[in-house]
């Protein structure tokens, strides 16, 4: 039952890390990193390590999310300006 | 950065003080459960991004004291850290001069603080230097966008933010 | 010619990574290793925390948190140099 669990995850690891890739979105590709932070807490939580665990979705699926869209937000910025950029 | 829609903005109010006292818990209890000043202290700065996500940047940074952040949390954390390590220097760098073996009679002042000695104190300070830290940055990186956004966006709310 | 390269060298490194897949210990059984058995016999028994990673990070190994603090210092300091509102920015 564990190895099936652990399976479901690492799949939705791959799957999250080549959306990340994948969309041409940037926020979007942002959120799939989440997730993928998301998933890798998890395996971390199954592998009996929960103080990586809580690093890992502090981290990676809070802090880092919130600074990316800072980031992507002020480049949309520029390129509205600019009369750039798809949107 | 515009602020979001009134729903977002009153579940920020519900959850953004329970990630506060989450975050206190695991750095104070962070000599027996899973965690520590590092994890808690990510946890507590992660407040901040709420906010700011929600609320938008002008009324956080109007909110938010800069120096509060640098001087009592990254430069105090730090300090603390420092002279705690250096109190037990007389047998060697982060000797543990509080700590008291299993089932060991503590008397007077000792009984007072927990048996796991300095670990509980460095726990703190780290999760202080951390919050400051990290606080730190996001604050630093909004206020330093702010210069490229231009003079467009007017600041209402609006429903789905972009 | 540069997406055969990639090919080929995609195939050599996914058949090394699955040759060094034979060496990862089993799940759930560690190697073993003195320090650890150590830190596992000795950490509850001295200093009585619960949690021993935390008295590994800041007791055992309390040097490595201050290299982890003075990471984090210099990354704030390299955020606030590199946003900072100067004078001739704008």
């Amino acid at each position: 039952m564990n190895g099936f669990v652990q399976l479901i995850v690492l799949m939705l690891l791959l799957i999250s890390a080549f959306f990340a890739l994948w969309f041409k979105d940037l926020i979007s590709s942002v959120i799939s990193l989440a997730v993928f932070s998301l998933m890798a807490a998890l395996e971390f939580y199954m592998l009996q390590a929960p103080d990586v665990a809580i690093a890992e979705a502090a981290i990676g699926a809070g802090l880092s999310t919130a600074i990316y869209i800072i980031a992507v937000r002020a480049c949309s910025g520029v390129k509205r300006r600019q009369g750039g950029g798809p949107k | 950065m515009r602020p979001l829609s009134v729903v977002v903005r009153t579940g920020c109010d519900f959850f953004a003080w329970f990630m506060i006292v989450f975050g206190v818990n695991i750095v104070i209890h962070g000599y027996m459960t899973p965690g520590g000043g590092f994890q808690g202290g990510a946890i507590i700065a992660t407040f901040l991004a709420f906010l700011l996500v929600a609320y938008g940047g002008k009324k956080v940074l109007s909110w938010v004291n800069e120096k509060i952040y640098e001087f009592l949390f990254e430069e105090l954390g730090l300090i603390c850290f420092f002279v705690l390590a250096l109190l037990g220097i007389g047998n060697s760098f982060f000797y543990n001069f509080l700590a008291s073996p299993l089932g060991a009679e503590r008397t007077g002042i000792m009984s007072l603080i927990s048996p796991a000695g300095t670990t509980v104190f460095m726990s703190i300070a780290v999760g202080i230097e951390v919050t400051g830290a990290l606080s730190l940055v996001i604050i630093a990186m909004f206020r330093g966008i702010r210069q490229f956004a231009g003079p467009s966006l007017p600041e209402e709310e609006i429903g789905h933010d972009r | 010619m540069k997406k055969y390269i990639f090919i080929v060298s995609a195939i050599v490194l996914g058949a090394l990574v699955c040759g060094a897949l034979d060496n990862v210990h089993p799940y759930g059984d560690p190697g073993t290793a003195l320090m650890d058995d150590y830190f596992l016999a000795n950490s509850y028994k001295s200093l009585s925390t619960q949690n021993i990673v935390t008295s590994i990070v800041f007791d055992y190994r309390g040097f490595d948190t201050i290299g982890e603090a003075a990471v984090l210092f210099t990354a704030v300091c390299a955020v606030g140099a590199l946003f900072r509102e100067g004078r001739g920015r704008r």
